[in-house]
């Protein structure tokens, strides 16, 4: 005869001190170390999992593993900031974007010359010395650049087609009538862009040759071509060649938009033509195709188009706890073979040289312009404290022109007077 | 009996208090420090006295998100409580489908803010929204929030209304409930009309839930943040923006951690001044029911 189970106190604890005490020592089973780290989801999706685990060797080798918490850019920010401000932190390696590091966050950084002298990175000098800049800060590097993403004109191939155009626009004139006959005929709408970002009305201002802030802090150093940029932007939005929804567009509306066929153009980042061309998410596998963004006529082979270029950087927290660990992934991350490794996955390199690599160029037809983009690109604005204050009130006077609610040069006057206060 | 002294059930109380005075009492102090502090990331925090007051008070945005919301706050509370005692009514007057009109005012509490609003953005896209074709094929005119201000503010207006009915419909309903039908039988034996009845009993002995639910529903209303944030984003040009989104931005895009604290507490401040209408209203009604 067999006996029922039966629970009682003391049989409960001891179940349950078991179980915790199982909980408690799974990580130490699963490996001898943890490199807690901080990141957006790309930056992990990008080093690849199971048999393409790009860092499975690094764990073997170093006996650890790698737990990623991820965030979306502005809370990522917020949360490695909030982290390296403690007085100890457990996440010893966070992904910084590179218009965030002022002098004040800077600080709360590991500098990474003295690093980079014990134990240098593979070929240090291969890594864009633009983006090495844009992490020194008042004389200390604080970040290894891994991830670029340079911004790019995406098109749809098959609407240009169905209006009759067989190439992509040369110049930033022919986009527009492009975009305008597109939506005239009922084809879809022209072009779409995000509203809450900077990119885009830099992108527009700079291929007329101005900009918004160059990296020496000089605002509007050419006010005439922020305002051609605007108001070929607002002549778009009324004659429909930019969707009526434009002020509450987000950054993940322009890939829903160009996967669905509804818009023929928008403004990207290279890295997205994967994503664009899914053929389990896009309508249009394989047609949605990109090239640099173009100037107006007249700057055509006189200057060249600057993209605008984000970067990212991987930083240790001056407070981490495991530094070691930290230093010894960004080595391995920045290495030639892993970065070629996180390319082939979408990645957007860091290293000049990767973009030359015959096994990318194969796989990604977009690397040969991407390369060309990148080498005159730069950020939207450079690293201040009140950098996203400044980025807001511009997008707030430039939806305002785009919307027709002021004229271009209202708006350009406003967001001369109202930015400048804010500079350092 | 033993008698039980204070000193007795401190022990009995201690958890609870503890637990309020560090997830409520001790970060509002907190806040209140740092409201006279300059403070950002990398900065230690540096005494700033009423600075922050006299900068969110002086901005033209803080001032507009802070009508905004007065706005808001106003109609979209009073129209929701409108809408729920029609319905509250409704669902007792005996009325077919009773259990399937429940349902539908009770669904928006059981769907996701993000998912509600995901799904609101779609139905009024301005392209390819249901609602603005159907409005379209009916020759009607469209919202068109995300271009127009005022329609935006009419869009999370709506949308206020459709989340939180629930909440009032619940509490007035519960109320209606509990009204003895023997006092309706004696006003129709006494010659009432339906609307006299209306006027006479159901509003006098609902009055304490109306003033309960609109009390809570002007303080919940002026902490509306997800509403406006993933329907708007405080746009177009932040024509929409409301005192929390204000308040989000200077804290979490800006790391102005001072002036987000001051937002903090001029909100609070707004939404008791907002409210003490009806807090006046409640306490006259518990002090006539003693």
């Amino acid at each position: 005869m067999t006996r029922p189970m039966q629970m009682n106190r003391r049989g409960f604890l001891a179940s349950a001190t078991g179980t915790l005490a199982l909980l408690a020592a799974a990580p130490a089973l699963a490996a001898g170390k943890v490199l807690n780290i901080l990141s957006h989801r790309v930056h992990q999706a990008v080093l690849g999992e199971g048999e393409g685990d790009l860092m499975a060797g690094w764990k073997t080798a170093n006996d650890a593993d790698l737990a990623f918490t991820t965030f979306d850019s502005n809370p990522l920010m917020d949360r490695l900031f909030r982290e390296a401000s403690l007085p100890e932190t457990e996440f010893s390696l966070g992904y910084m974007v590179d218009n965030r590091p002022t002098s004040d966050i800077a600080r709360l950084f590991e500098p990474l010359d003295g690093w980079q002298e014990k134990d240098p990175i593979a070929d240090f000098a291969d890594l864009a010395p633009g983006l090495i800049k844009g992490m020194t800060i008042d004389g200390k590097l604080i970040g290894i650049p891994v991830r670029t993403a340079t911004q790019a004109l995406f098109y749809n191939e098959d609407l240009l087609e169905q209006a009759g155009f067989t190439a992509p626009p040369a110049t930033l004139e022919e986009l527009v009538a492009q975009a305008q006959k597109i939506s005239a005929d009922k084809i879809a709408t022209g072009m779409v862009l995000a509203s809450d970002l900077a990119v885009f009305p830099v992108m527009f201002a700079r291929a007329f040759g101005g900009d918004f802030l160059t990296q020496d802090f000089r605002l509007l150093p050419d006010p005439a071509a922020m305002e051609q940029a605007l108001t070929v932007l607002a002549g778009m939005f009324a004659d429909g060649s930019l969707p009526r929804s434009y002020a509450t567009t987000k950054n993940d509306d322009q890939v829903t938009w160009m996967q669905q066929g509804r818009a023929a153009f928008t403004v990207l980042p290279f890295a997205r033509a994967a994503q664009l061309n899914n053929p389990e998410q896009s309508k249009f596998p394989g047609r949605i195709k990109a090239v640099g963004f173009p100037v107006t006529g007249g700057l055509v082979g006189k200057t060249p188009m600057a993209a605008v270029v984000e970067a990212w950087a991987m930083v240790i927290p001056a407070n981490a706890r495991d530094k070691d660990l930290a230093w010894s992934y960004i080595r391995q991350v920045s290495s030639p073979e892993t970065t070629l490794g996180m390319a082939l996955n979408g990645n957007g390199a860091a290293r000049v040289s990767t973009f030359s690599d015959p096994r990318l160029i194969e796989k990604n037809p977009l690397a040969a312009i991407e390369a060309e983009a990148l080498a005159n690109a730069r950020g939207a604005f450079p690293p201040f404290p009140e950098a996203a204050r400044a980025q807001a009130l511009l997008l707030e006077e430039v939806q305002l022109a785009v919307m027709g609610r002021k004229t271009p040069a209202e708006a350009v006057a406003a967001i001369s007077e109202r930015v400048a206060p804010l500079l350092p | 009996m033993r008698k039980t002294t204070f000193l007795g059930v401190i022990p009995l109380l201690a958890p609870v208090q503890l637990l309020l005075l560090c997830v409520v009492i001790l970060p509002a102090l907190y806040v209140v420090w740092l409201s006279f502090h300059l403070s950002s990331f990398g900065q230690a925090p540096e005494f700033v006295g009423w600075q922050n007051y006299l900068r969110v008070l002086s901005d033209p945005a803080f001032r507009s998100a802070m009508w905004n919301t007065v706005i808001i706050v106003v109609v979209a509370v009073h129209l929701e409580m409108l809408v729920a005692l029609g319905m509250a009514l409704l669902c007792n007057s005996g009325v077919k489908f009773r259990r399937f009109l429940l349902v539908a005012v009770l669904a928006p509490y059981a769907v996701s803010e993000v998912v509600a609003v995901a799904m609101w953005r779609f139905l009024f896209d301005l392209d390819i929204g249901p609602v603005t074709l159907a409005l379209q094929a009916l020759g009607l005119p469209v919202l068109e929030w995300s271009y127009e201000p005022s329609h935006a503010m009419i869009m999370i207006i709506l949308l206020t209304i459709w989340m939180h009915l629930p909440f009032t419909f619940v509490i007035l309903y519960a109320a209606r409930l509990a009204m003895p039908a023997d006092l309706y039988e004696a006003a129709r034996i006494d010659g009432a009309t339906r609307l006299q009845c209306f006027w006479r009993v159901t509003l006098p002995l609902m009055g304490p839930a109306i003033i309960v639910a609109l009390l809570f529903r002007y303080i919940f209303a002026f902490r509306m943040f997800s509403e406006v944030w993933l329907l708007t984003g405080g746009g177009p040009a932040r024509s929409t923006e409301v005192v929390a989104v204000y308040l989000y931005q200077e804290a979490f895009s800006y790391n102005a951690f001072g002036t987000a604290s001051a937002t903090a507490l001029l909100m609070v401040i707004a939404s008791l001044v907002l409210a003490s209408g009806y807090i006046w209203l409640l306490r006259r009604q518990v002090k006539n029911a003693r």
